[in-house]
């Protein structure tokens, strides 16, 4: 496993078995000791998870697949680790008492007040914070909020831009 | 060139540590000739292994070791924290250093002393420093491009009335010097400078002190223990070596730069007999007055782009709050600093989750942002300690940090909220959020620098008022934190510490 899918799987992995995480702040402080994980398939329900990623980060212009694809990467990572898996299972429990139906079944108004209902929940903290981390983080989110990510490949911005603002007071 | 000592040369320096304390002290003793040892728990990267993948790059360079309680951000790695830092270089001003005298006693619980030297001691220091780490604005160089983040700061802070604006004071070169390159606006300062142009101890201190023929590197060197004799003098350093065997490295004498956590875990974990609460640590004050800075941030949606993820990080400061102004209903003061995010850092400072949330990632080409820093006091809870059972994968004692904003503290952040707030809305700023911070990434304060031992763990050299041959080199000397980010001031106590070493060896006084 290269580098770079290690770092990833480590970190998803970290946010949700780490009790700091909820308070974590810039550039990733949050990302610290390897845990246990393995490679069998997720127990838990995908479609949830990707509805839940939608609610908490609602993007207009990003499609449900892309939501899918992120949360289907934290399921991986987190599959076979009975902590997190019982964080989740929690969470999904407490959902789906909220209302008249299954979570999923509810209208948006509804989901939005079942995850407020939750929010003080010992494990919510980490599980925002895991959604935001493998969802923020997912190239495949990129291009839907302009950002580019790495610039080192093109030389940085030095001739890019890094100084074209033209609408300032009193500015050039 | 790079040179070997043998672990029975008790004629060696050890330096633990190779970040901004640690190299600099140890480069700066090998340039005059004297022989070091430092060692560096992390692996020594080179520029290549520098990516711009935060993820990544805190897999390579982050320091993961468990730790009780709220989160400190500091590297293991050759570079240390300067593989990570923002670059940005501030002095300390005249009145920091004499906190107590300026500002009294704040309550009860709070510790402020004077420094037990001056801005005027330390100046030609300051000097030393920015030469050595390219600092824009200083020594001949200019200031630090001005990035669109940088020019809205600027409008926005002249329009409340600001006059100490500036693109300067920033330790990444902005045209190239001393064989490192200019800035390229990559943008990922953060995760290791992939070019070089920030300083950083790996491709600067490390490599410059290799060639004099006086300095060996040991990388993946745990220090675990200092040991002494029973005349109470320091010894030889204790470590993991990179296959994990236990070795010692005599030395003639020992400078500790670990950042804080590590500083104090390696200090109280060599208690022994003669010193029982661990080395230096006589008074009980080898811990404690941990600082780590009021910390903020703010973003702001405004009304057209500026595309902040172009180009440096922290391209530029507003000094105007930077004084001491009790009006203001808080003692001390506060620097503001540019801030570019990437977009889970935008998510993740904004805190919560929901619409109120993605207005600011869904507006992410719109964004501008600062960073607040400013002075904390040191307090008798705020502290490190050891952990009474639990022990890491190095068999070491988990060091437990204790950490909490002073009502100061709050007072502070909440007037640079709204003065942050004000700027970006002169310039019809949409959308605004801000607030804490609540990382160590500046640490300070945990064997600082006092006149009476009875108030701190070191003297104005950094030497242990305890043990005359066991030094403190890195930010653990804050006497107290004043507003600067830190590392400016370590580099130059460092330089300070070194010349002062060498004529104490010339001496024949250590």
């Amino acid at each position: 496993m290269d580098d770079k899918n290690t770092a990833r799987r480590r970190f998803l992995v970290a946010a949700l078995t780490l009790s700091t995480v909820a308070s974590a702040l810039p550039g990733m402080p949050w990302l610290r000791n390897s845990a246990a994980w393995a490679d069998e398939p997720a127990a838990e329900d995908p479609n949830l998870m990707a509805r839940l990623a939608r609610r908490l980060f609602p993007h207009e212009a990003i499609p449900d697949s892309v939501y899918a694809a992120a949360m289907g990467n934290v399921l991986a990572a987190l599959a076979g680790n009975p902590a997190t898996a019982s964080l989740l299972a929690a969470a999904e429990q407490a959902l789906d008492a909220y209302g008249n139906a299954s979570w999923l079944e509810l209208d948006e108004r509804e989901q939005i007040a079942a995850i407020e209902s939750i929010q003080d929940a010992p494990y919510f903290g980490a599980i925002l914070a895991t959604v935001r981390g493998a969802f923020y983080y997912d190239p495949a989110v990129w291009p839907y909020i302009d950002y580019p990510g790495s610039s080192k490949e093109y030389g940085g911005y030095i001739n890019g831009g890094f100084d074209d603002i033209d609408w300032l007071p009193g500015e050039a | 060139m790079a040179k070997q000592y043998e672990l029975d040369d008790a004629s060696v320096v050890v330096v633990i540590g190779s970040g901004a304390g640690g190299g600099t002290v140890a480069n700066e003793l090998a340039q005059k000739g004297i022989d070091v040892v430092c060692l560096e728990a992390g692996r020594r990267l080179t520029l290549a292994d520098v990516v711009n993948d935060p993820p990544a790059m805190d897999a390579k360079i982050g320091w993961h070791d468990r730790r009780s309680g709220p989160m400190v951000w500091v590297c293991k790695t050759v570079g240390g924290t300067t593989m990570r830092w923002s670059g940005v270089t501030p002095r300390i001003q005249e009145h920091e250093f004499k906190a107590l005298s300026t500002y009294g006693q704040l309550d009860a619980g709070t510790t402020l002393i004077d420094w037990p030297l001056t801005l005027s001691d330390l100046e030609p220091y300051y000097d030393k420093a920015e030469d050595k780490m390219g600092v824009s604005g200083t020594h001949g160089i200019p200031p630090s491009a001005a990035t669109n983040n940088y020019k809205v700061f600027r409008a926005g802070g002249k329009r409340v009335g600001y006059k100490e604006i500036t693109s300067t004071r920033i330790a990444i070169n902005p045209v190239a010097r001393n064989g490192r390159p200019g800035c390229q606006q990559l943008a990922f300062c953060n995760s290791g400078c992939a070019i070089g142009a920030k300083w950083s101890t790996l491709y600067t201190e490390v490599p410059a002190a290799e060639q004099t023929g006086h300095f060996e590197l040991r990388s993946e060197a745990m220090a675990v223990r200092i040991n002494h004799n029973d005349r109470g003098r320091v010894t030889g350093v204790v470590y993991k070596d990179a296959d994990g065997a236990t070795q010692e490295q005599k030395a003639r004498a020992v400078c500790v730069a670990g950042n804080v956590v590590e500083t104090t875990r390696l200090l109280l974990n060599s208690e022994s007999a003669k010193f029982p609460d661990g080395l230096g640590n006589s008074t009980g004050n080898v811990g404690r007055h941990y600082t780590r800075h009021t910390f903020g941030h703010a973003v702001a949606v405004m009304p057209k782009p500026v595309n902040y993820h172009r180009g440096t990080r922290q391209s530029g400061i507003i000094f105007d709050e930077q004084y001491h102004k009790p009006e203001r209903g808080f003692a001390g003061g506060y620097i503001l600093e540019t801030l570019g995010l990437d977009p889970w850092n935008v998510s993740n400072a904004v805190g919560g989750w929901g619409a109120a949330n993605t207005v600011f990632t869904d507006n992410y080409t719109h964004l501008a942002g600062l960073f607040i820093t400013g002075e904390d006091p040191p307090e008798a809870v705020n502290r490190i300690t050891l952990h009474a059972s639990e022990r890491d994968d190095n068999d070491l004692p988990v060091p437990v940090i204790e950490y909490r904003d002073h009502p100061n503290t709050l007072a502070m952040r909440k007037h640079a909220l709204q003065q942050s707030r004000a700027i970006y809305e002169s310039l019809g700023a949409t959308e605004f959020a801000g607030g804490d911070v609540p990382v160590g990434a500046h640490n300070m304060g945990v064997a600082r620098m006092s006149a009476d031992p009875d108030d701190g763990v070191t003297n104005r050299w950094g030497q242990t008022h305890d043990i005359p041959n066991l030094f403190v080199s890195d930010g653990s000397l804050f006497s107290t934190s004043a507003a600067a980010n830190p590392t400016l001031t370590i580099v130059a106590l460092a330089i300070r510490q070194a010349e002062h070493i060498a004529e104490r060896m010339t001496q024949k006084t250590l």
